[in-house]
């Protein structure tokens, strides 16, 4: 059963779609889509879309203008508050001389990866342009580092630490950006700066990937354009129903006001009836919780976290489908999932695929070839645990700035914890490679039934540790693993 | 047994088994239309390497180099032995 129509197989609206008056009513419809989804940018994200829908042979060129223009006039992801807190503290001017100074930052290191792009394009034998992305990420740690470690002051720690702004922003941009630098055919410099952080996707995480991607899902046709855009304005209808289902759990079981969840109910404070479940920090910071309320409270936080993930990701690949590239979804279907691997392919599919361009398919190419079933794991848990561990705490780099760097790592074993169980599970889950069940009789879909429990359970009990905060022990989020299955330590 | 006849097999067999029995096209991309996943070009990779004796360790890999019939059966030309 479908929630929401297939309109994108409806022979007549996809020739309506390709007529003037039809593109004007998709854009229509996409703007009150992102009105409905509280998107604050929504004027200038509709006017970007409609251009690349009315200019579908300038829609590259269009997409680096607007990341271009989303660079200059909604940077905000440049954290410029932490910035102006390390000028103040370093007695620099925090006025429009630090503006001028993190835009110099930004053209300096865009000009020096626009050159280690273009001796990777050239292909010499030397070991940085063979391994860009690990000569980029091993360059980001010891940046990081000077920036945390150096006993240096005044403008120097200014501009070091505007420098892992930006670059911690752009990381995996960059790689995939290099990554294409590498192919046969690349994309040059202007092109590629679309899709640098481009207008449908506020994320240091890459949704779309990069401009190699970007080649291979672009609509060519009127028709496909047509398609894309019905696929786009159908996912919109899918986020809006996650954004309600995701404001219902907070009414309902956290006790959230309703007025603060439903803007159109009105003003006041209008508690609905509830479960009155505690946040899982709360939880876990409550060792007298009552048990029932302990494990409503993890499951409900694992709910939020798959209509969140879903919600967000998906917005961005609506927005990229206006633009007119038929991007695969972000999150797709995770209930249904048969296996550990399966699911986290499903859950955060972009994120997934980072993981394995980046880290999984390097060691899987290079490393214990003549053993399967180690080289398999090896792989995985270089994607599900060094990845994965690697992007966030490149992406968290504030708590560097703000603990120090051995605090900081120190402060992240609880992620460690949850990104080593996630690797070895992932591996061993592909290891026992079970197959897929065909669609058939009862006892089959039983058996799909029950592993998709199984997977979800999993899952759901390691949300205890995916917590990417500092503040506490790996001891607390044990004890309250212990708390639910009624164990005392 | 021709490559492309070898390799379409192959494929035909990694979408079955995922319950994917509809027909597909040599040049058909099939990990960007969300057929076949990253584990699916694992499984083309290692096949690649104990068939065909092609070694991805110095140029490394790319999953759009197993992302249709054609690309498997190009690749193979320009690196197989």
């Amino acid at each position: 059963m479908r929630i929401v129509p297939q309109f994108d197989t409806y022979p007549r609206l996809v020739n309506f779609g390709q007529s003037a008056s039809g593109k004007a009513v998709l854009l229509g419809v996409f703007a009150l889509g992102l009105v409905a989804g509280h998107e604050r940018l929504w004027v200038e994200m509709t006017a970007a879309v409609a251009l690349m829908t009315y200019f579908p042979a300038q829609r590259r060129l269009i997409a680096s203008c607007g990341a271009l223009y989303w660079l200059i006039f909604h940077g905000e992801w440049l954290q410029w508050g932490f910035l102006r807190d390390v000028a103040q503290a370093e007695g620099q001017r925090t006025d429009w001389t630090l503006t001028l100074l993190v835009y110099g930052i930004l053209a300096a290191v865009f000009f020096v990866i626009g050159l280690f792009f273009r001796r990777v394009s050239m292909r010499p034998g030397s070991l940085p342009t063979k391994r860009p992305v690990l000569f980029l990420t091993a360059g980001f740690a010891l940046l990081l580092a000077a920036a945390a470690l150096l006993p240096i002051g005044g403008m120097t720690r200014v501009l070091l630490w505007g420098a892992v702004v930006v670059m911690a922003n752009y990381l995996w941009y960059f790689a995939y950006a290099l990554k294409d630098a590498a192919a046969r055919t690349p994309d040059g410099p202007l092109l590629q700066l679309g899709t640098l952080r481009p207008f449908w996707g506020d994320s240091p995480l890459p949704f779309t990937k990069g401009a190699a991607y970007l080649r291979k899902i672009e609509a060519h046709t009127p028709r496909d354009l047509s398609i894309t855009q019905l696929k786009a304005i159908k996912l919109l209808i899918w986020v809006a129903i996650l954004h309600g289902l995701e404001q219902a759990l907070h009414v309902f079981v956290y006790g959230d006001p309703l007025t603060k969840r439903f803007w159109f109910i009105g003003h006041g404070d209008w508690i609905a009836p509830n479960l009155g479940v505690p946040t899982l920090q709360a939880a876990i910071l409550t060792p007298a919780l009552p048990l029932p309320m302990a494990w409503a409270s993890l499951i409900a936080h694992f709910a939020g976290a798959l209509v969140g993930i879903a919600g967000y990701s998906d917005l961005l690949i609506a927005c990229c489908r206006m633009a007119g590239f038929d991007a695969l979804r972000g999150s797709y279907r995770p209930l249904q999932s048969q296996s550990l691997g399966e699911f986290w392919n499903r859950y955060n599919f972009y994120f997934k695929e980072l993981m394995v361009e980046f880290f999984f398919f390097p060691v899987f190419t290079r490393y214990f070839k003549s053993y399967r079933r180690i080289r398999l794991l090896a792989a995985t848990t270089a994607a599900a645990t060094l990845g994965n561990m690697v992007f966030h705490f490149f992406r968290d780099f504030r708590f560097v700035a703000d603990m120090g760097l051995w605090p900081a790592l120190v402060g992240f074993q609880v992620y460690t914890v949850y990104a080593t169980i996630l690797g070895l599970a992932i591996g061993i889950s592909q290891l026992r490679d079970p197959g897929r069940d065909r669609p058939g009789s009862d006892a089959r879909t039983w058996r799909r039934v029950l592993a998709s429990a199984g997977v979800l359970s999993f899952f759901c009990l390691l949300e205890i540790f995916d917590q990417e905060g500092r503040s506490y022990g790996l001891g607390v989020y044990w004890s309250f693993l212990l708390r639910l299955f009624l164990i005392r330590n | 047994m021709d490559d492309r006849l070898v390799i379409r097999e192959f494929v035909q067999k990694l979408l079955k088994r995922k319950g994917d029995g509809a027909p597909f096209s040599d040049s058909e991309q099939l990990l960007t239309r969300g057929r076949l996943q990253s584990i699916d070009a694992v499984k083309v990779l290692v096949f690649l390497e104990e068939k065909y004796g092609i070694d991805f360790a110095e140029t490394g890999f790319d999953q759009s180099q197993v992302e249709s019939v054609d690309c498997i059966v190009a690749m193979i030309q320009t690196k197989g032995t």
